[in-house]
């Protein structure tokens, strides 16, 4: 069997690729697409866990379940935001929406 | 009969004006003729009930039902803290003295309501005037019959608010409104003082109720010390109100008011409030002797030195103001002295000579517009009406036999030659006879002599009936107020006993034991005073001119009224104001600058700072979030 360190490191891997990914681009599409890559090292932490820990209980896949279909409907909401900022701006690019500040 | 009315009804007393003043003031525009016959229609009513309550008074005295101690009418909790620790009853007392007041208070504001219907036609603010009178009527009365000390404040503070109104009734003028503050102010002086005393009696006692205090202070529950200086703070409010010296200064002032209101409020009624409160005490008086002498001479001064301002004053509403101060001085001379009859059968008289010689100079004023006795003179061929009752009022003032004044001063210097150093009896009967030389001062430059201003004099007129009537009525009273405490005139009357003994409490000693050659020796010195007066004023004005010459220095003196006012002015200007600056500065520079607006500024100026960390740079945004979740991160592993 796997080892649950592996697990862990690559969820962790993932997570900081997404992190800098979602810090270092400027494209909103981008961004999306990082986060997405961070809910989906929560999602192996979670599925990791439940089958490690304890094969009975579900409580675990459940979340990973839900963790999927949140992240879903964020990036249905989240392309709508951008697909405005777009039709306003004719840019996806964050830096230019600043205009929520003093 | 249907409604007893009697001494337990006698709320209602005040109770009227008070309800007339709200309709007179809210429905003013409403009412025919502005409300100036309604204003005098409730007043007799009141009048009238007085008469009922007097009646009560004497014939429940006649039955021997209950002491002359008065009697106590409890109405109703209206304060109650702490299970009795600190409660105010609502209640209404009624004995001898407020037998004294409530006619005097009644019978006056009638007159005066009626004589302002004619004196005060065709003024601007004519309906408020009147409102204001029943608002001064109903606390006037309030005070007389408080049983309570808080009760008494309040009405207290009553009449001294509706003084000041009409002080200032003719608030466009300047010196009017300036009077009217003066009025408030020195008077809110004294009426400090009075408040402590209250609460000092309240500290004492555990009650407000007048007759426990009393009884309190003569078991000798409080002690001699803490007594006296209660008392003292009790007479600093007297002093204010009935302008005693060194408080006495606002009196000349307030003539700056409507003539009626001068005789109401300024001679009969609000300035002899101080007399009642010090008669009304007056059995914790005799317990505490040092504060009574205090009354005395305070009394004592203040008769003399206003005697002596009113000799060299020019206006004719302020000569009566001076001697209205010095008149006062006697009564509480007399109180000082413990004769509680001679002060309040002194008020009662006074009241009425005193209103009518003040209505008489309203009339005069209303004839010739001029209040200066050098722009009048020679009135006596154009207003031979009232000169006669102004000459009644005059001789009743200078204290002239059969006249009501000579009655009651007599039994005041006949009680300071028994109960005084001999030289409070002769600085007394001087007084006397300085008030009978500027009295007749007074009479022979208004009425007597050439008139000095022709204008004036031609345009002069009689009063109308609606304003002669009143002085009528008060001439009469002013002649025969005197005889009221005859003991002959009360078993006439049916009350046996005399009215005297009812309701002065005690006899004066005129009526039981005539003494002529006493009562010989003070019509001497009154007539030497109009002998003195006479000699110098008839004619013509020069020799008045020249007496300045004789004495310029003391003639400078009186006409500055000791430089009195001027040293009050200097300690405002000086200690006061200055005072008040540093205070201001403190407020404005440290409170404010520092405090208030300091804090608010150092917020907003660390807002200004801050508000730059707020880039609306998402990434920036989602940094700080990674930042705060890896710090977290690191808090729990560390405590783990």
């Amino acid at each position: 069997m796997i080892p649950l360190e592996n697990f862990l490191v690559l969820s962790g891997l993932l997570f900081a690729v997404g992190l800098f990914g979602v810090l270092s681009r400027r494209s909103a599409i981008l961004i999306l697409m990082s986060v997405e890559l961070m809910l989906a090292a929560v999602a192996i932490n979670f599925i990791a866990f439940a089958s490690y820990r304890d094969v009975e209980a579900f409580s675990g896949l459940v979340f990973a379940l839900f963790v999927i279909t949140v992240a879903a409907a964020e990036v249905g909401l989240a392309l709508g935001i951008v697909l405005r900022l777009f039709r306003e701006r004719r840019t996806a690019n964050v830096d230019e929406a600043s205009s929520l500040k003093w | 009969m249907g409604i007893e009315f009697g001494m337990e009804q006698v709320w209602v007393l005040p109770a009227i004006p008070a309800a007339l003043f709200v309709v007179l003031a809210l429905l003013n525009p409403l009412l025919p003729r502005r409300g100036d016959f309604l204003a005098a229609f409730g007043m007799a009513a009141v009048v009238g009930l007085v008469f009922l309550v007097l009646a009560d008074y004497t014939s429940v005295f006649k039955d021997g039902h209950f002491s002359p101690g008065g009697t106590n009418v409890y109405s109703f909790d209206w304060v109650n803290i702490g299970q009795g620790f600190f409660t105010i009853e609502f209640s209404t007392y009624a004995d001898g003295i407020t037998m004294v007041m409530l006619p005097v208070v009644t019978i006056v504001a009638l007159m005066v309501i009626v004589y302002s219907i004619g004196y005060m036609h065709g003024e601007a603010r004519y309906g408020w005037y009147f409102a204001a009178l029943c608002l001064f009527v109903a606390a006037m009365l309030t005070l007389v019959i408080a049983g309570n000390l808080i009760q008494l404040y309040l009405a207290w503070e009553g009449v001294g608010l509706a003084s000041y109104l009409l002080i200032g009734f003719y608030w466009e003028r300047q010196s009017a409104a300036e009077a009217a503050k003066k009025a408030f102010i020195t008077t809110r002086v004294g009426d400090v003082g009075l408040l402590i005393g209250i609460i000092l009696l309240w500290r004492a006692t555990g009650t407000f109720d007048i007759q426990s205090i009393l009884a309190a202070a003569q078991s000798g529950a409080i002690g001699d010390k803490y007594l006296t200086v209660s008392l003292l703070f009790l007479f600093a409010g007297a002093a204010g109100k009935s302008a005693q010296f060194p408080l006495h200064v606002w009196l000349p002032d307030a003539m700056e008011g409507p003539t009626p209101v001068s005789a109401l409020i300024h001679a009969a009624t609000m300035v002899v409030a101080g007399v009642y409160l010090v008669a009304r005490f007056s059995p914790a008086y005799a317990e505490a002797l040092v504060a009574r002498d205090v009354v005395l001479y305070i009394g004592l001064i203040t008769a003399m030195m206003a005697a002596s301002m009113g000799l060299v004053t020019s206006d004719i509403k302020r000569v009566l103001a001076y001697s209205t101060v010095s008149q006062l001085g006697f009564m509480f001379v007399a109180l000082g002295m413990g004769a509680v009859t001679a002060a309040m059968f002194h008020l009662f008289t006074h009241a009425f000579f005193k209103a009518l010689l003040f209505l008489g100079s309203g009339s005069v004023i209303h004839a010739t517009h001029h209040q200066e006795v050098e722009n009048l003179g020679g009135l006596r061929r154009k207003m031979p009406f009232t000169a006669s009752v102004f000459a009644v009022g005059s001789l009743a003032l200078a204290g002239i036999p059969i006249f009501a004044g000579f009655w009651s001063k007599d039994e005041i210097l006949h009680a300071a030659l028994n109960d005084a150093p001999v030289a409070v009896y002769v600085l007394l009967t001087g007084t006397a006879m300085l008030t009978a030389i500027y009295t007749t001062r007074l009479v022979l430059l208004t009425f007597f002599g050439a008139p000095r201003d022709r204008h004036a004099f031609d345009h002069a007129h009689e009063s109308p009936l609606i304003m002669n009537a009143p002085l009528a009525v008060l001439a009469v009273l002013a002649t025969v107020a005197g005889f009221f405490a005859f003991d002959q005139v009360g078993q006439a009357l049916g009350f046996p006993g005399g009215i005297a003994a009812n309701v002065f409490l005690e006899q004066a000693h005129h009526f039981t034991e005539p003494d002529y050659a006493f009562a010989g020796m003070a019509t001497l010195v009154s007539l030497l005073g109009i002998g003195v007066g006479w000699a110098y004023w008839h004619g013509d004005a020069r020799r008045a001119v020249a007496a300045r010459g004789w004495a310029p220095d003391l003639h400078a003196l009186l006409v500055n009224r000791y430089y009195l006012d001027n040293l009050y002015q200097g300690i405002i200007n000086r200690v006061v104001l200055g005072a008040g600056s540093v205070i201001a500065w403190f407020d404005k520079r440290v409170v404010n600058e520092t405090g208030v607006d300091g804090g608010a500024q150092t917020v907003s100026y660390l807002g200004y700072r801050l508000k730059f960390l707020q880039t609306g740079r998402i990434p920036n945004y989602a940094f700080g979030m990674a930042v705060g979740v890896l710090v977290l991160a690191l808090v729990a592993i560390g405590n783990s």
